[in-house]
């Protein structure tokens, strides 16, 4: 269960001015790591580019510390330097733009389509989850997602930040965000949904409701 | 950003379903559902909305997955690194900069 007692916004506060840069460094690194992991977990396939992906960003951080005038909250520029590698990093590995995920491609033609259902089994969201092929689920069907709709599928409903900060670390207007999130909800939901999972496993038809 | 078309020209229909509404009403729908279970709308649009809902049942099912879809992403936790990671890469970050 996320540490929901953590703050999410600490303060503002002047890097430049904290003086020694490895000192501010150390602090940074010790106030956000925690965050910018699990960010990088959420927005990669492996463990190892996660963990690339904190290094990248962490090391930007530092070089720009003098350059940040504490104008934003310190986590924000963090997500932004993270959001910018890690798009950066997608790009290297594929080397194609991302596919445009259209809503009409979700609109439903059948009733069956309509009645797609997440295999939760009437359980609360953190009890369904316990089940490990739902949490594999669930990240598989993030992963599939092109680059642009994951990150925001992830700042805003996983990192829960406002869409306007999703604007901000993207630089985007808001009306472009929900229209971003939305698309990448309906992706997951169609993937999620009993015949999704169905589709990349053998039958499990306890999972199904009826 | 790609501007939503207006007009679903490929699977838009306006003929009547058999909840006694056409499609075309559902597609809107759809098309707001986010805003809607951000309640990101205005009163009256959410009241036509949730009267859309009580009245078909492959729209109510549809915004039910989507809320659980919703719910399952804010609750899938990841866990934290250990605090050997969190050296490790520290001390790669440290050097990168030393060496560069």
């Amino acid at each position: 269960m996320k540490n929901r007692t953590q703050s999410r916004r600490p303060r503002r506060q002047s890097l430049q001015a904290d003086g020694d840069g490895a000192k501010a460094f150390d602090r940074l690194y010790r106030a956000h790591v925690d965050r910018i992991y699990r960010f990088a977990q959420r927005l990669c396939r492996r463990v190892e580019d996660a963990q690339d992906l904190v290094q990248d960003t962490f090391l930007n951080a530092y070089r720009g510390l003098g350059q940040f005038r504490g104008d934003a909250q310190v986590s924000t520029w963090l997500y932004r330097i993270a959001t910018r590698a890690s798009l950066r990093q997608r790009r290297k590995r594929k080397g194609e733009p991302d596919r445009e995920l259209s809503l009409d491609e979700f609109i439903p033609t059948s009733d069956g389509e309509f009645r797609l259902q997440i295999p939760t089994d009437g359980l609360t969201p953190e009890e369904a989850l316990e089940s490990k092929e739902l949490r594999r689920a669930v990240h598989q069907a993030i992963q599939k997602l092109p680059n642009k709709y994951r990150v925001v599928l992830v700042l805003r409903d996983m990192e829960e930040l406002t869409a306007k900060e999703v604007g901000s670390i993207m630089g985007l207007n808001e009306r472009a965000v929900k229209s971003r999130l939305h698309r990448a909800r309906l992706f997951v939901r169609r993937e999620l949904s009993a015949r999704g999972i169905a589709e990349s496993r053998p039958p499990a038809n306890a999972l199904q409701r009826g | 950003m790609r501007a939503t078309p207006r007009v679903m020209t490929t699977r838009q229909t306006s003929a009547p379903s058999h909840h006694g509404h056409s499609k075309a009403q559902c597609i809107k729908v759809l098309r707001r559902l986010s805003a809607y279970l951000d309640e990101d709308l205005s009163v009256s649009i959410c009241e036509e909305i949730r009267k859309h809902l009580g009245a078909c049942p492959n729209c109510e099912v549809f915004v039910t997955s989507l809320r659980e879809t919703i719910s399952l992403c804010r609750c899938a936790d990841i866990p934290s690194p250990s605090p050997s990671v969190k050296a490790r890469i520290r001390r790669e970050i440290l050097k990168a900069v030393r060496y560069h």
